[in-house]
This record gives structure tokens, sequence and C-alpha cells, in this order.
């Protein structure tokens, strides 16, 4: 083997080991994404209304993909940011009838089925997102020790994450509902969720 | 022995930088650009977590975005030794000091627009300059490595017959070449885009929503390729063996850009092809300002 052959060779060698070395890095990054949505804990039971009057308990989120969030209608800060996101996310998944959203009001004295409504028709463009309320202790119970929120000082102090939960009714992760990158890395586990299924 | 370890730093210099071009597009195929939610540190302090899970960061996506910090430190490293020894010994070549300093200066330009990636989240426009740059920073180091090269190996370059039309194919062949590569930074730049906003949309569909000028990369592709057969037929005879290999290794390489881009049309983008499809255009920057020196009387 002259000089060459043997550089070129060694060329190869370097290449192929950089390409397997890739290879199993790109496969655990894919493995550790799936693994990031690691079952958390089962949703609980609960029954609540959206504002058609109808009952939407935790039979409605079996076969489906649901985003969680608590709002309520007068607050000012961190709801509008999130409906606007939870509004993106409805359009950008508007072709799959796997994904739905349920936003539940933690100021249900104020909040009536007609002031639901009508926040509805400001954000949402699809009827794949339901406006819920209740007893404002059922909600408290549901957001505490359902989803792990905090749920003090209501209704200001309501949690502004979001919560994804499978279509096994398991909570699958948490997402800061304000931040751009967590809306995002929300938008890639749905699609994860969606290609697992 | 000065310039022989002058011309060993810059090889130094620009192996680490290619190497780190291929960690910069392995962060990118694998989606672990925000591994570490903030720039320069990693999570809370300066090394990614090692317990999984704390503040809901990806440890294994972080570690994968740390590895191509601790490479660019490393380059930057590297390119302050360069630095050193041609302040120390070269001080009044301009040919080496300039591109020297301009080197360090686009190392450390392009490390902070590492850390504006994390700040603006991953823009696609800033992803496109942090390649650009890189793409100029090998170019920078490249040419060091072939002046400093003929220094050392001065009688091998003596008597080499000037190719005018050959010199003139080079700078055009590089000027395409860049063309080129932004033209698929386009496509890509323009992909991610189509799957933000349609996320349910397959690689194949999504690259069948971008407009047509995704079609121009493909045709220029093929023109380079006939473009360096025609720089290989201009060195047939050339006396410099060096200069054949490196005019071989253009072509072989054009061909196999041009292979894997088909590939990935056919086999919906898969990863690891974008990361080499990526790499390999970054070689062919570098090569061509090698080659074109070699031709080059001093």
């Amino acid at each position: 083997m002259n000089e060459l052959n043997k550089k070129l060779l060694i060329i190869f060698l370097l290449i192929f080991s950089l390409g397997m070395t890739a290879l199993f890095v790109l496969r655990e990054a894919t493995e550790s994404k799936i693994q990031s949505l690691n079952v958390i804990s089962n949703v609980p039971n609960f029954e609540l209304m959206n504002f058609n009057g109808e009952i939407f308990s935790d039979n409605n989120l079996n076969e489906k993909i649901t985003i969680i969030s608590f709002i309520f209608t007068r607050c000012e800060g961190a709801c509008p940011i999130m409906s606007k996101n939870f509004s993106i996310l409805q359009t950008r998944f508007a072709n799959s009838d796997l994904v739905q959203f349920v936003s539940i009001t933690v100021d249900p004295k104020y909040d009536s089925d007609s002031i639901l409504k009508s926040f509805s028709n400001q954000y949402s463009n699809n009827d794949n997102w339901y406006f819920l309320r209740g007893d404002i202790l059922d909600i408290i119970a549901l957001s505490e020790n359902g989803f792990f929120l905090s749920a003090s000082l209501l209704p200001g102090g309501h949690s502004t994450r979001f919560v994804l939960v499978d279509q096994k009714k398991q909570i699958r992760k948490f997402y800061e509902g304000t931040v751009d990158a967590n809306v995002m890395e929300l938008q890639n586990d749905i699609v994860t969720l969606i290609n697992q299924s | 022995m000065k310039k022989k370890l002058f011309f060993q730093s810059a090889v130094t210099a620009t192996i680490l930088s290619y190497l780190l071009i291929f960690i910069g597009g392995l962060v990118r195929v694998s989606g672990a650009g925000m591994g570490c939610p903030n720039w320069p540190k990693c999570g809370e302090g300066w090394m990614p977590p090692t317990n999984i899970d704390i503040n809901q960061i990806n440890t294994t996506l972080a570690w994968i975005e740390f590895t191509n910090r601790m490479f660019g430190v490393i380059l930057g490293i590297s390119i302050i030794i360069l630095n050193v020894l041609a302040v120390f010994y070269f001080r009044k070549n301009s040919n080496l000091l300039f591109p020297s300093i301009l080197s360090l200066i686009f190392v450390i330009v392009n490390g902070v627009l590492g850390g504006a990636l994390v700040w603006f989240e991953l823009n696609p426009y800033i992803k496109t300059v942090h390649m650009l740059f890189a793409l100029i920073l090998v170019s920078i180091l490249s040419y060091i490595c072939i002046k400093s090269y003929k220094m050392i190996n001065a009688t091998l370059f003596k008597g080499l017959k000037k190719n005018p039309i050959l010199s003139k194919s080079l700078i055009f062949l590089w000027v395409l070449i860049v063309i080129e590569i932004l033209l698929g930074t386009g496509i890509r730049t323009n992909l991610e885009l189509v799957s933000i906003e349609n996320p349910l949309l397959s690689k194949g569909e999504q690259l069948n929503a971008l407009s047509s000028y995704k079609y121009l990369h493909s045709l220029l592709g093929f023109g380079l390729l006939f473009f360096s057969i025609y720089i290989n037929y201009h060195l047939r005879n050339n006396s410099l063996l060096l200069a054949k290999q490196l005019g071989y290794f253009i072509l072989a390489m054009v061909a196999l850009q041009i292979f894997l881009g088909e590939l990935m049309i056919f086999f919906d983008l898969p990863q690891l092809t974008r990361l080499f499809h990526t790499w390999g255009s970054s070689w062919l920057v570098g090569v061509i300002i090698i080659l074109y020196n070699c031709m080059k009387n001093e």
C-alpha cells in the first residue's frame, strides 16, 4: 500500500467513525425527546361545564391529545398571551382531529357562560377548544391535586403553565404558556405524540 | 522550525474548525440548539446538569449543545496560539499576520453569534449567518495553511506554469459554490419556516410546499459538476501533484454532494444525510481556496 492510499484509508476510517458517532448521537437525541414525555400521572376524574351547559368530564379526554390551561377572562397579564398561543397552536393543528384544547376559568363567578362564549369567539377559530367552568372549589382541587399547578389567591394567582395530556388521560409534560420557546417545544411534543399513535 | 510550527498550528486550527462545523450541524439536525436554554451558562451552572429533568432540561440535548460550545472554546484557544505565533515570528509578513488576526475576530464573533442564537430562540436568519461566518472562518484558515505550506516547501512551487484561465475559473467556482450554499441554506430555512406553520406535514410534503427555486439548487449543482470537470481538464498536465489531487477532490466532492442531495429528496431528508451534505459543502469552500493559492506565484 503506498503512502497516498494509506492516507486515504485513514481519512475514510475517520469520516466513517464520525458518521457512526453522529448516528449514535442522533438516536440518543430522538430517544431523549421521547423520554422527556414520560408519563407523570393520570388525570383524576372531574366534571365541569362548557358554555353551552354541556358536561365536560375527564372522559372527554379519551382518545385525544389535550392541552389544558387555567385562565380567566378579566385577566390582563398572562391570559391573553396564553390564549393567543392556544389560538396559534389550534391553527397549526387544524388538520388533526386528535388535538383538542381546554381552558378552565379560575373566576367562575364572573366568567358566565356568555362571557366565556364571547371570549371564545375572540380567540378560538375552531370547535375543538373548550372553555369550562364549575364550582371554584372543584377547580382549585383539580388545578392543585390533579395537575400539580398552584391555585392560591385566585383569580390572579393561577398557574400560567400548559399541561399536555395524552390519549390515555395521562399527564405527559408542563410548559410555560407565555414563553415562545416553550410553546414551540409543546408543538414539537404534540407532533411526537401524534406520530407515536 | 518557526515556519513549521506555524504551519502545524494553522492545520490544527483548520481541522478543528471543520470538526466544529460538523458538530454544529449535528446540533442543528438533532434539534439540540436550545439544549441549553441560556448562554453562556448552560442551565444553572457552566456545565449541563447531570441529574435528569431539573427544570425540565433535556440533559442529552444539553450535552450535545455543550459539546459544540466546548469545541468552540478549544478552536478559539488554537486560534489564539496561532495569533501568538504570528505576532512573534511573522509580524512583518502581512500575508500571515492579517489573516490570523481576522480568523481570531471571526471565531470570537461567531461564538457570540452562537449565543445570540440561543437568546433569539434559534432565529433562522441568525442560524444562516452563524453558518456563513463559519465558512468564512475555514476559508481564512485554509488560506493561512496553504500560505505557510508554500513557505516551507517553496521548491515544490518554483517554476510552476501560470494558467490564468484556471485561476479565474477557480475564483468563479468558489463564488458559485458560495451561491449554491446560500441557495441550500435558503431551502433549509424555508423548510423550517414551513414546518413551524405546518407541523403535521411530512418532510417530503414540506419540500413540495417550497417554491420552484429549490430546482435552482439542483440545477446549479449539476452545473458545478461540469465546471469541476472543466477545471480538472485544465489541471491534467499540471506538474504539481497536490494541485491534481485537490482537483480530483473537488470533482469527487461535488459528485458526492449531488448524490447526497438527490438521496434526501427521495428519502424524506434523513438527518445524517443532511449533516454530511452541509459538511461536504464547507470542505469545498476551503479546498478551492487552497487550490487557487497553489497555482498563484508569490
